[in-house]
């Protein structure tokens, strides 16, 4: 017989057993539906957590921290050794503990490192308030912007670098300071407030006047107002709400870098976190080498330092999204080995069914070949049908929830499923030769029959 | 020209041992119509079966056209079946959810005759047993007659030159049946094959040119009519 032969009849025979068809496609559907969701939301993971690293940091940055412990858990089972270099910090779950900080010794050991470009420290600055005239008084955290970081923005432009005493505020800003929109606020004026920390010194000299019970002992003895300092910045540019994932840095406020190192050295002069950094990033001359990258994070392990890559970061952002995955994954596979038996079931009706059709057909000089081929191609389209089934009711279902699911994760504009064409047509593929090798069994029985036997007249 | 030589069949082993077939030997030259007749159990399907490939005799041999059958290849000896025999049965056959066309074309897209030729043959053959006008309807829809003659242009479509008929009037009333038989007789003087109808009907046998009777697996007596056809006789006359 000619293929084309081959599989008309293998559809007539599937299309004289409608229900039956259906009903074993179906079992192969709910693998394919499965597996194709699986597929998409590895896909949306994927490009998510890529725009989250591209937007936040420069792939051939390395992350420089004093030690591993910045990035990891930090143990908190076994006592940690004091440094008086370092201050202490209670954390949110009631644990005293130090981060260790880079100073700018460290900074400097850094830059000497055999294949850093350049380095920038991570600034942070918790300002006392952001407001403008006549508005409330909002608490907010300034960052020192990283040129690598592309945001999404609403309104205004990000000029590399950032413009002295600009500043990129964050959308869920704008109605609290009075703006009816982010185009209405570009180029408008905010009042940043820092607030000097109190040294070690004059932290003790108070507490002592406030024993001594001698009040107005003086100027100097008095407890020390806090300094408070004002300067005004201009709006360049609104950033887009980030997504869930990120949802700390919503209302990150970004200056440069020269302005939030000022504005960081005047809140911690004199105190322990003067000129100190948590963390900094070294750019990688001819970074997008990943073998620079390696040479150059190994030389900085080296020398003591923790070190983080965004290849780390982003290995460390899909774990999660890969176990889970994993699972959906392995319900597909299940769903697809119970259909395997359903179709071999089918198959065997089938060639029971046709017992007599096989015998005239081989009586006629039909080859064992074909006769076997004609039951495998049914099978291979019981598997095609059920895939495809499966795959659009996914697609079909994915597509239709996409903006829902985004909206509800608060996804920042990406789709949570991702379809690719070509992944389907290898998944449907995949299916069919499955199905097919189901179908092996049956086909071997029908090629084998006798016409003789077949033929005999009940 | 068939020429069986020497037929020995045996099943079973031993103590158990049955012979069908017992040193059968004859000729039927082409374009004749023979019938091969015995009661149920004399070994006449065993024999038309070995005749047309589909079973293996325990030794002699069958020889078609100068091809021994049974030193053939499975593969070869397909094709030889699918180019040059053809079948009839008592129970039709008819794949009956199928058009007739669909059912027709089987023996086609076996012997793999190329796509552009078939709706020739298979309306040609149609035509013969005057059932082009049903070429669209399904086989289902056939009356007992209809369908037989449905499986006669299924066997006569590829041109062979051998046709079985295994009881083909077996299913049918009498009047039916002496229209299927006239048809089958009909397209022997047209197409020139060489017909082998296996019967128990001794009157449907005396109008074959030559008649060949079993018993208990051995020929009790052959008989060959000069005659050319006997299409006008009437079954029982």
């Amino acid at each position: 017989m000619l293929l084309i032969d081959i599989v008309r009849r293998a559809l007539r025979s599937l299309l004289n057993a409608k229900t039956r068809t259906i009903l074993t496609a179906f079992a192969i559907a709910v693998g394919a539906f499965a597996l194709t969701l699986t597929l998409g939301a590895s896909n949306g993971a994927k490009l998510y957590v890529n725009k989250i690293i591209s937007d936040n940091f420069d792939p051939t940055s390395l992350i420089v921290a004093s030690g591993r412990s910045v990035f990891d858990r930090t143990d908190t089972s076994t006592p940690q050794e004091y440094d008086d270099r370092y201050g202490s910090v209670t954390t949110q779950l009631g644990t005293t503990t130090q981060v260790k900080r880079l100073n700018d010794a460290d900074i400097e050991r850094i830059k000497g490192v055999e294949g850093v470009a350049n380095v920038r420290e991570a600034t942070s600055v918790g300002l006392k308030y952001i407001t403008r005239p006549g508005l409330r008084k909002y608490v907010a955290t300034l960052q020192s912007y990283n040129p690598a970081q592309r945001p999404d923005i609403l309104a205004g432009t990000i000029a590399d670098p950032l413009k002295a005493k600009t500043i990129i505020l964050p959308e869920a800003f704008l109605s609290s300071l009075g703006f009816s929109s982010a185009q209405d606020a570009i180029g408008k004026q905010v009042t940043l407030a820092v607030q000097k920390q109190l040294s070690q010194a004059a932290l003790q000299s108070s507490v002592a006047s406030a024993l001594s019970g001698q009040p107005g002992g003086g100027a100097a003895t008095q407890a020390p107002a806090a300094e408070l300092k004002e300067e005004s910045y201009t709006i360049a540019a609104v950033s887009k709400k980030p997504s869930s994932i990120q949802s700390a840095t919503a209302l990150y406020l970004y200056a440069n870098a020269d302005d939030t190192k000022a504005l960081n050295d005047y809140t911690t002069e004199g105190t322990s976190n003067y000129h100190t950094y948590s963390f900094a990033y070294a750019q990688v001359a001819d970074g997008a080498n990943q073998t620079n990258m390696d040479a150059t994070q190994k030389r900085l392990e080296k020398l003591g330092y923790g070190v983080q890559s965004i290849i780390q970061t982003q290995q460390f952002l899909t774990q999660l999204v890969t176990v889970l995955q994993g699972i959906v994954t392995a319900f597909g596979l299940i769903a697809v080995v119970a259909s395997v038996f359903g179709i071999v079931n089918t198959m065997y009706i089938s060639v029971l069914q046709r017992t007599r059709e096989i015998g005239l057909m081989k009586a006629l000089g039909m080859r064992r070949k074909d006769v076997g081929r004609l039951f495998r191609f049914e099978a291979a389209l019981i598997g095609f049908l059920g895939g495809a089934l499966g795959a659009a009711a996914a697609v079909g279902l994915g597509t239709a929830l996409n903006p829902w699911i985004a909206a509800q994760l608060s996804l920042g504009g990406q789709n949570l499923l991702v379809f690719q064409a070509d992944q389907i047509v290898l998944l449907v593929l995949a299916l069919m030769a499955v199905a097919t090798i189901a179908g092996l069994m049956p086909a071997r029985k029908a090629s084998r029959l006798n016409p003789i036997e077949a033929l005999r007249t009940e | 020209m068939i020429t069986v030589e020497s037929l020995n069949k045996t099943y079973g082993k031993k103590d158990n041992i049955f012979q069908a077939l017992k040193d059968i030997s004859f000729v039927i030259p082409d374009r004749q119509t023979t019938a091969i007749i015995g009661k149920s159990g004399s070994g006449k399907s065993t024999l038309m079966h070995i005749m047309s490939g589909l079973d293996h005799p325990t030794s002699g041999t069958v020889t078609v056209n100068g091809t021994n059958l049974f030193t053939m290849k499975s593969k070869e000896m397909d094709k030889f079946r699918a180019n040059e025999m053809s079948f009839i049965f008592q129970a039709f056959f008819v794949e009956a959810n199928q058009t007739c066309y669909e059912n027709v074309m089987l023996p086609l897209e076996i012997a793999r005759v190329p796509i552009s030729k078939r709706r020739k043959m298979v309306m040609t053959a149609l035509k013969a047993v005057e059932l082009e006008s049903k070429a669209q309807n399904f086989a289902a829809t056939l009356s007992g007659g209809q369908k037989q003659r449905l499986a006669i242009a299924r066997a006569i479509v590829n041109k062979p030159s051998i046709v079985f008929a295994d009881e083909p009037t077996g299913n049918l009333d009498s009047t039916t049946g002496e229209k299927v038989i006239k048809l089958l007789f009909g397209l022997n003087h047209v197409l020139g094959c060489t017909i082998v109808l296996v019967t128990h009907d001794h009157d449907l046998a005396a109008r074959c040119q030559q008649q060949i009777s079993l018993k208990d697996g051995e020929i009790i007596s052959m008989h060959t009519t000069p005659v050319a056809h006997h299409t006008n006789r009437k079954v029982g006359a």
